[in-house]
């Protein structure tokens, strides 16, 4: 896995806020429907009059679904997009107002289902959401197997203390951290 | 700014070191005791089936002075970060360990000398601290939906843990008055229940974090830890009834039944193994392979007896398979780990640079303790069939020389933490 394959999202700088909230929620995933023929437009529009402000919609699709997006976006709903393999991408809606409507991001997603991506201040994974010990096995496959890295932003629910002794035994640490809600974020350091 | 200094919201999970090193250290220190006080009984090993005396002093300071006792120490200190919920305040964790350790000292000294005080305040003692440690991780584990494959194995152990302590005070109560009808039968039931309930459920639930933690691979799916905990769960109703029942063909079957959560179990641990990045393993790794095929040895044994096959010989092998084969090889295989893989993590956890695992390990004392492990129940388990007490002592002698080279290592371990820990405070860059 190799940090340079990742494109760069070209406006926003990563994921909004709002995502860690969005990762709980069930995916109506509607390629069967496309594959089939069948135009889901009415079924997403049905699901989407059923958010409440503060809530979200999570959509995969074989293809980056923008008429949908904008459709959504005139209907009140932020939106997040990012590619998660051939013919596979996962939108996240936030009904907010459409404060900030369109971003994307192409993802790389490792073995252990973390994603990755980069940004201006370096590779970032997102390792949330995922059952111990997956989080440092991500982690770790990324320091162990990228050449020329020497800096990771991790997007974690928690400090990972376990991660401490192995960062420590590959001449890594943890230089600065963050903590909002749902999204600790660690930068990690090779030999500082 | 470092992570601790403003991380409490996620660093609240993370017990103070001597929460789980004052459960790790008793059991050094027991491990040296239990093979000392096997030693000094190991004329009576020959064809002991149950009662007072050093045996049962010895298996008590190994069943309850290591086994659970390090069992207690992971379980505060994984339990909440496998989980990610709390477990329960840092003082009830500790008050645990102070009901509990006095209590096995004296329950084995009472199992020894047959002194009635000691029985009984020895066994009110330990179980009020297992009790404690039982309500903690039950309502740990009340919060938890997601893990059901490790959550539902603890859960095994938990009810497994009142079920065998309310039987262990039964059979305590018994000498005095006389109460059981089939003191056998409940004793084999005790047995049962601590060795493949308690700590055999507590084993498997967390090898499904830390094996996979330890070599560094995928976790073993929760269809396959739900899979295995049901079997095993249909075992321990089996097993444990028909014991109780006096049923051997029950018990039988049970044992039966366990082989194959058995196998569920280790073919997904051969998967864990088979998916590591760490590819060299660990010296500790030694002593764990070891348990994973003694562990099906130790059920085959038990049918055997079950079934009445020559029990003079297949009870006294049983027990040492159970407990001094599978669990000893493997809870003091995932101590050697453990121990400085916590001390490294405890001393990076209020920032700076923590203390190498490669500093604090002296592998030395660590290979010899499996060594003697290894030699002391293999010499133990010849012995016992053929009867021969020169053959005991020479497997207790071995046993107790791995104990005494793995306190060593122990030792050495707390030493070299303390002297990074004391360069760090001074403000010396450490090495």
């Amino acid at each position: 896995m190799s940090g340079d394959i990742l494109k760069t999202d070209d406006g926003k700088a990563g994921p909004p806020a709002w995502l860690a909230q969005a990762l709980d929620v069930a995916v109506l995933d509607v390629r069967p429907s496309l594959a089939a023929g069948e135009d889901p437009l009415g079924l997403l529009l049905t699901a989407a009059d059923a958010v409440g402000f503060g809530g979200f919609l999570v959509v995969d699709a074989p293809f980056n679904p923008s008429p949908l997006r904008r459709v959504l976006a005139a209907r009140g709903f932020s939106s997040y997009g990012r590619r998660l393999g051939p013919a596979h991408w996962r939108v996240f809606f936030h009904m907010d107002g459409g404060q900030d409507w369109d971003r994307d991001a192409e993802v790389d997603v490792l073995p252990e289902g973390a994603l990755t991506w980069n940004e201006a201040d370096g590779l970032h994974v997102d390792v949330r959401k995922l059952t111990p010990p997956l989080p440092m096995l991500a982690i770790l496959r990324l320091l162990d197997g990228t050449a020329g890295l020497d800096a990771l932003v991790v997007h974690h629910e928690r400090l990972p203390q376990f991660l401490i002794p192995e960062l420590a035994e590959r001449g890594w640490q943890v230089v600065r951290t963050a903590e909002e809600f749902q999204d600790v974020r660690l930068w990690l350091e090779r030999g500082s | 700014m470092f992570a601790g200094a403003f991380m409490m919201g996620a660093k609240d999970r993370l017990l103070p070191p001597s929460v789980p090193f004052r459960f790790f250290a008793t059991a050094v220190l027991m491990h040296v005791a239990g093979w000392a006080v096997l030693l000094a009984g190991a004329g009576d090993l020959s064809g002991y089936m149950g009662g007072l005396g050093l045996p049962l002093a010895g298996l008590h300071l190994i069943t309850l002075g290591v086994l659970a006792m390090s069992g207690m120490g992971a379980a505060f200190q994984m339990l909440p970060v496998a989980t990610r919920r709390q477990l329960g305040p840092v003082w009830a964790c500790r008050l645990s360990w102070w009901l509990f350790t006095p209590g096995v000292v004296v329950l084995s000294l009472g199992f020894a000398t047959a002194w009635t005080w000691a029985l009984h305040g020895g066994a009110t003692l330990a179980v009020a601290g297992l009790a404690l440690f039982a309500f903690l991780v039950g309502r740990n584990l009340m919060q938890v939906s997601d893990l059901p494959g490790v959550t539902r194995h603890v859960w095994l152990a938990v009810v497994s843990l009142v079920l065998l302590a309310g039987l262990g005070l039964l059979l305590v109560v018994d000498l005095d008055i006389g109460v059981l009808p089939d003191r056998a039968a409940v004793a084999a039931t005790h047995a049962l229940l601590a060795g493949y309930g308690f700590m055999g459920m507590l084993t498997m639930g967390f090898s499904m974090v830390l094996i996979p933690m330890f070599v560094l691979s995928q976790g073993v799916p929760d269809r396959v830890g739900t899979r295995s905990a049901a079997l095993s769960a249909a075992a321990l109703l089996l097993g444990a009834g028909g014991s109780l029942a006096g049923s051997g063909a029950a018990a039988a079957l049970g044992g039966l039944v366990g082989l194959a959560a058995v196998a569920v179990h280790l073919k997904a641990q051969a998967a864990v193994l088979k998916g590591r990045m760490r590819k060299r393993l660990e010296s500790f790794f030694r002593l764990v392979k070891g348990a994973w095929v003694v562990l099906p040895l130790s059920l085959a044994a038990g049918i055997a007896l079950a079934l009445g096959l020559a029990p003079d010989v297949t009870a006294p092998l049983w027990g040492l398979l159970l407990v001094l084969g599978w669990l000893l090889s493997f809870a003091t295989g995932i101590l050697q780990r453990i121990m400085p893989f916590l001390a490294s993590m405890h001393s990076g956890a209020n920032g700076g640079k923590p203390v190498l695992l490669s500093h604090l390990v002296w592998e030395t004392p660590l290979t010899l303790h499996v060594a003697g492990h290894a030699g002391g129940v293999a010499l133990l388990a010849v012995g016992l069939v053929l009867h021969s007490p020169l053959i005991l002592t020479a497997g207790a002698v071995l046993g107790l020389a791995g104990a005494l080279s793995f306190a060593l290592f122990a030792l050495v371990m707390t030493r070299r933490y303390q002297a990074y820990e004391n360069t760090k405070n001074k403000g010396t860059p450490p090495e």
